[in-house]
Parts: C-alpha cells; structure tokens; sequence
C-alpha cells in the first residue's frame, strides 16, 4: 500500500523503470494513470465501448508487455498513445474491409436479387448500455467527431482533448509536422462546420 | 490589412503563435467583425474540445489488463529483494544484526590476515588435508573394485593411481553400456 501511494507522485518514466523490473504496482499505476486517456481516445475513435475496452486492452497489454524496450528519454504517454492510435487505425481499417451492405449484393440485377441478399436487422430497444454510449457520444460535439475522418479524429483529439502540442502528435502518430497542421485545420473546419455558428 | 484573415492565420491566432506575423492579424481582428467573429467561433469549437470529459473504461479493466501482463523479474532485482528480505523490519533487531554482520566480517578479515603472514603453514595444512582425501577416496574406490570384482582386481590395484584411473573408466563405461541395452530393452517391450 505504501508503495502503491509513493508510486502517485512518482514521474512516468519512475515509474517504468519499477515496472523494468518487475515491479507489479508499477504496473497498475501505469494503468491507473492511463486507463482513461487510452481508452477515451479509443472510444471517441470507434464509438462502440465493448470493442473500445478490447482495443485499448490490447494497448496497455502491448506497452506492459514490452515495457523493457521503453526508452526514458521519450514520453512514455507518447508510446501509449501511439501503440493505441495504431491499433484503433487497424481495427477501423479491418472493419472497413469486413463491412457488410445490409441492402443486398452490389451484383443483385433485380430487385428480388438484392432482397434475396440482403440483411435483415432486427429492430431491438435500446439496452443500457446502449442508453450509457449515447449519453457518452450524444452530444453536438461528440457526434461531429464522430464524423471525422479517423486521421482527423485522432489529430483533434491528441490536440484539444489531451493537450499534446504538434510536434508531440507528429512523433506519436508518425506523420510529417505540415500534414498534422493540415489534418487539425482541417478536423477544425469541418467541425464549426457541422456544428454550425459557435457562439458563447 | 485590406483582406479577411485566410484559415491558417485563424489557426495562428488560436494556437497563440506569438511573432513576427502575429501583430498586424491581431490588429486586423480587432478592426474587423467578420474576422472577429471567425475568431471567436473557433475560439468556443477548441474550448469545446478542452472540455470534453476523459470517459472511464469498466471496474474490472484493471485486472483484466494484469491478468495478460506477463511480470518478469530480473535476476538482481530478485536477489535484491532477497537480501531486503533478510533485513529485519524492527529496529533494534536490524542493529542486532548489523552489529553480528560487522563482527563475522571483522573476524574473517583478521583470519585471513593471519593466514596471509603464516603462508607457508597455511600450504603444508592444505597439501596434508589434500593428501589424506586423496588417500581415502583411493582406498574406497579400491575397496568397492575389490567387492565387485574380487581377485581380478589385483593387477589394477598394483598399479597405483593409473589402475584405479582406469578401473574407473571400465566401471562408468560399463555402467553406460547396461544403461544402453536396458532402454533398448525397454523401448522394443514398448513397441510390443
């Protein structure tokens, strides 16, 4: 318990170094610290929470796992956010490819072809975790966000939300200092676009 | 400045650049609505943003995580936390044992001391001890080779140190051999 509170005030790249060794608070406090970022950006980028809480598993296991590689001289918040931008950009693009047209085969010739293919979707009532998500993601701001490309998605979002300068978002999501620019200006455009004339 | 602010010189502004292009946009701003109002909206989008709440993943994401983490705890850092752990926690047991620590360090040092000004009877000491091991390693050896093979170990005894070298390599060399064949057996009773 003693370990676990002197860990709180300890700097991140402290703290990886006890996690280097072993140390399992380390571990959970690198979890504790990051659990919500992670998973915030995540879920803002796929907008599904189950799938949200894998995929940023799957982060925190990758970076946990290979904590040894973890090199101090670079943020550790960086490296997180990185493994979890490119987890969540690999998701999106494999669902991209899997996504299923619900109003039949694109080949159909005839209409009783495409009826003959198409998806039948239930409509169901809204579970509570549904109601939860829609809370979360409902507003204005959230949903235009939503609507952003994924680049764009996470730019905005490393830029507004978590407070990462360019340069920072450069090095995290691996792109050129002038396409981030241009990614935010244009998340920022788009943005005031849908959401209209923002005034106070 | 007889034009409306372009959208990187909006975005200039919102990230407070601060410069040499700065001041005459800041100028323009304040001299213009339409600017002024561009401005501000983008202004209340990033505000926006800045407040947009970090959203909590489930109770159990925590344990879920550390149940796929793999801990590995280096060698030193576990002998470390050995000898922490045979450190007592109290105090006056901690200088106990402090104290017994230095003592034993203290005493070995003045031994080796004394063996280092006495060298010559510290090697007359060794070379006797090593001589009576070498002597009864030998005689047990030779009393097994006499049990197993009775008179046929003679000549092997009679020939000292070489005999008993290489009385040694037949037993282990025999040994192996049974070894081989009982596995062999083993194995085709197996396959039977």
């Amino acid at each position: 318990m003693a370990l676990a509170l002197d860990l709180r005030n300890l700097p991140d790249a402290d703290v990886a170094a006890l996690a280097k060794e072993g140390r399992e608070p380390a571990f959970r406090e690198l979890v504790r610290r990051y659990e919500r970022p992670v998973f915030s950006l995540i879920f803002r980028m796929v907008r599904d929470r189950e799938t949200a809480e894998d995929l940023a598993q799957d982060t925190f296991i990758k970076v946990l796992n290979n904590i040894d590689r973890y090199r101090s001289e670079f943020k550790l918040s960086s490296w997180l956010f990185k493994i979890a931008n490119n987890v969540t950009i690999d998701h999106l693009r494999r669902r991209q490819l899997a996504t299923v047209s619900l109003d039949g085969s694109p080949h159909a010739q005839t209409a009783a072809e495409a009826q003959a293919t198409s998806l039948d979707v239930e409509s169901r009532g809204e579970s509570a975790l549904e109601a939860m998500e829609s809370r979360e993601l409902g507003s204005a701001i959230e949903r235009a966000i939503g609507q952003l490309r994924p680049e764009y998605r996470s730019c905005i979002l490393l830029r507004h939300v978590e407070g990462r300068s360019y340069e920072e978002i450069a090095a995290t999501l691996d792109l050129p200092l002038g396409t981030v620019k241009t990614y935010i200006h244009r998340a920022r455009h788009e943005l005031r676009e849908a959401l209209g004339d923002l005034r106070e | 400045m007889d034009r409306h602010l372009l959208p990187e010189e909006i975005d200039l502004l919102l990230d407070g650049e601060v410069g040499f292009g700065t001041p005459p946009l800041k100028a323009h701003v304040r001299s213009c609505a339409t600017c002024s109002r561009e401005l501000e909206s983008a202004r209340v989008l990033v505000r926006t943003l800045e407040h947009l709440p970090h959203i909590a993943p489930s109770p159990m994401f925590a344990g879920r995580v550390m149940s796929r983490v793999q801990l590995f705890v280096p060698w030193h850092v576990a002998l470390l936390d050995t000898v922490r752990g045979l450190v007592p926690q109290s105090r006056p047991l901690r200088v106990a044992a402090g104290a017994l620590f230095a003592t034993m360090a203290i005493a070995l040092t003045a031994l080796s001391l004394w063996a280092f000004t006495r060298i010559d009877a510290v090697l007359f000491t060794a070379d006797l001890v090593v001589d009576r091991a070498r002597s009864a390693a030998f005689g047990a050896l030779g009393g097994a080779l006499s049990a197993l093979l009775g008179d046929a170990a003679r000549p092997l005894l009679a020939g000292g140190a070489l005999g008993l070298a290489a009385a040694a390599l037949l037993l282990i060399v025999t040994g192996a051999a049974a070894a081989t064949m009982l596995r062999a057996a083993a194995v085709r009773a197996r396959e039977r």
